[in-house]
């Protein structure tokens, strides 16, 4: 159905082959290959300490990975700084939500939206620059349904608030590639549904890869599913195969675990 | 909108210390003036130069004094003549002033790009090798300045001679502080500013936005630098000599104790310590009781042991607790948590 779009895109976005990173004696991620598709929704899954985060920030350059390479938009990022591969097209989210509390809900996202811009050093305040990127910052207020917040102290915002905040900074520098480190973590069941919707409704164009153990939330975004265990992918596939997958069971879902539906 | 009675309070507050402060040499006597009120505004400015980066770039630095003594000693090589340690160039105090700034910046980026790396207590011993240093390297490089230090550093003719003219310089320091005052306020609210804030709270997720945070702790240091810079050259114009031991540890010391009693977190508790700090320093030593009068150190000791205490962010956290507490009295609702205004946050140690 979507030859079009193959040969369009006959790269992938996102290329790892033979990714490793290695702490000290720990081995948290090893001999990782990995192609997601321009446009794709990718869930990462697995249990605790697969190696999931870690793989994360070797992919935004957060920590340098120790061996293989790593392709973005067809070009080696492998040793490229995680402040340049954010202008390249990268944005990413954090499990534990690192926003700036000291700041307003309308200032963190300011600095998301000037992150991939010029101008970060300039020391006076140019008008039309600077009501260009809070337009843009309160339009992202509004699309994360913060409307209301602006002037609020980040530190102020309940957690869920936190949370839809996070996927407005990982937006606001329009990233072609967006990585969200589990996003529902914490939410209530309202805030997981809000927050599927939320996913469900992005620019088809952006790709997206999301950690997630929330099932519900990470079968129904997901084209497809990428099954971490002890530093390795395991499986791939469609979220139906990995729901039918006898090794995820086991692993993951734990044994005697029946997939509804 | 309710809290808008705080933030007049402390505008009108601050608004009668301003006027206060202008027409202060016609109330209080000269040696108020000349003494008291003039070194307050220039400790204000140098631990104002702390504050900022401690409350807007998370760095708590112990070079500022260096920075303003590198800056004094420039002043006092270049312009000097003929009767005291140093180069004894005899120039133009004005070219003292931007030779002063200019070097003593200079110094402040490398410092800045030397210590960029590091954060807290790593930060803070970094910045107190620069202090060690810029201490012994006046001690010991006699060409420059030696332990005796460098005397009769003259202020430009249209302000000094100092002695004759004290309400001059007043007014020089004053607006200098205004000056810098307002600079630093602009900042923190321009993309420089905000960003530096951002790197205050969280540098990692700084650099995936796609920040340079070394670049970002290096200029704040730089700028801070500057303004440390400003309050050492209205020091040695002042003082009309400066020598190592206006560096060495004690006054950094000193500095820190000004900001901490002050208010780490809010510029105007700068000058508010600096206050608290130089007339204490001046009546304790007339105290004849106790044998206080040598004992100034225990005394503000004890005055910062009580402020730590009592009130983490200082007399100016005390004084906005009491503004939130008179504020909630009125509306009756919890409004204390929100600062009374942007980018003014208690850093949570």
């Amino acid at each position: 159905m979507s030859e079009a779009v193959v040969t369009e895109h006959a790269e992938p976005i996102l290329r790892l082959r033979g990714v490793g990173r290695r702490f000290g004696g720990l081995h948290a991620v090893r001999d990782v290959d990995l192609d997601v598709a321009h446009g794709e929704r990718r869930a990462i899954l697995g249990p605790n300490g697969a190696g999931k985060t870690t793989l994360f920030n070797v992919i935004s350059g957060d920590f340098p990975a120790t061996s293989g390479s790593i392709h973005f938009l067809g070009q080696d990022v492998t040793g490229v700084a995680a402040r340049h591969r954010a202008k390249l097209g990268m944005g990413r989210t954090y499990q534990k939500t690192r926003l700036f509390h000291g700041l307003s809900v309308e200032d963190n996202l300011y600095l998301a939206v000037l992150g991939v811009k010029q101008g970060h050093l300039r020391p006076v305040v140019v008008p039309k620059q600077d009501e260009e990127l809070r337009g843009r910052a309160r339009e992202l207020i509004a699309s994360v349904h913060l409307g209301g917040r602006e002037s609020t102290l980040v530190g102020n915002l309940s957690h869920g608030e936190q949370r839809q905040l996070e996927i407005g900074m990982a937006r606001a520098s329009d990233p072609k590639l967006m990585m969200l480190d589990e996003p529902a973590s914490g939410l209530s069941r309202g805030e997981r549904v809000a927050l599927t919707d939320l996913l469900l409704g992005l620019d088809p164009s952006i790709t997206l890869i999301l950690i997630e153990h929330d099932m519900d939330v990470a079968l129904r975004v997901a084209q497809r599913v990428t099954m971490m265990h002890d530093g390795r992918v395991i499986v791939e596939g469609t979220p139906d195969e990995i729901r039918a997958n006898q090794t995820v069971h086991d692993l993951y879902l734990g044994r005697g675990h029946q997939a509804d539906g | 909108m309710r809290r808008l009675p705080a933030l007049t309070v402390d505008r009108g507050i601050g608004g009668l210390v301003l006027v206060f402060a202008v027409v202060a040499p016609f109330l209080v006597p000269q040696f108020w003036t000349a003494n008291l009120l003039t070194q307050t505004l220039i400790l204000g400015i140098v631990a104002a130069s702390l504050i900022f980066l401690s409350a807007y770039g998370g760095m708590v630095s112990l070079a500022q004094v260096s920075i303003y003594g590198i800056a004094g000693f420039v002043v006092g090589n270049l312009t000097t003549n003929g009767n005291t340690k140093g180069l004894n160039l005899g120039w133009n105090p004005w070219w003292g002033v931007v030779l002063g700034i200019v070097i003593a910046t200079i110094v402040a980026i490398l410092f800045g790009a030397l210590s960029s790396r590091s954060t807290g207590i790593y930060f803070l011993m970094i910045t107190l090798t620069f202090a060690v240093i810029a201490n012994y390297f006046f001690g010991q490089v006699t060409d420059l300045s030696g332990f005796g230090g460098i005397s009769g550093i003259p202020a430009p003719k249209q302000i000094g001679p100092v002695d004759a003219h004290p309400w001059r310089l007043y007014y020089v320091c004053f607006g200098v502080a205004l000056v810098l005052y307002a600079l630093m306020r602009y900042v923190v609210r321009t993309p420089f500013g905000i960003s530096l804030q951002g790197v205050r709270d969280d540098p990692v997720r700084m650099s995936s936005l796609g920040y340079n945070v070394r670049l970002h702790r290096t200029i704040a240091f730089a700028f801070g630098g500057f303004v440390a810079a400003c309050g050492g050259v209205l020091f040695v114009w002042w003082n009309q000599h400066i020598d190592p031991a206006s560096i060495q540890l004690s006054a950094v010391i000193d500095v820190l104790v000004i900001a901490v009693i002050g208010g780490l977190f809010r510029l105007e508790a700068a000058w508010l310590g600096a206050f608290v700090f130089v007339v204490l320093n001046n009546y304790v030593q007339r105290l004849g009781f106790w044998s206080l009068s040598t004992r100034f150190g225990t005394v503000i000791g004890l005055v910062f042991l009580a402020i730590v205490i009592l009130s983490p962010g200082g007399l100016m956290g005390i004084w906005e607790r009491l503004l939130s507490l008179a504020g909630r009295r009125r509306s009756q609702t919890p409004t204390a948590q929100a600062p009374l205004e942007s980018g003014t946050v208690e850093p949570s140690v």
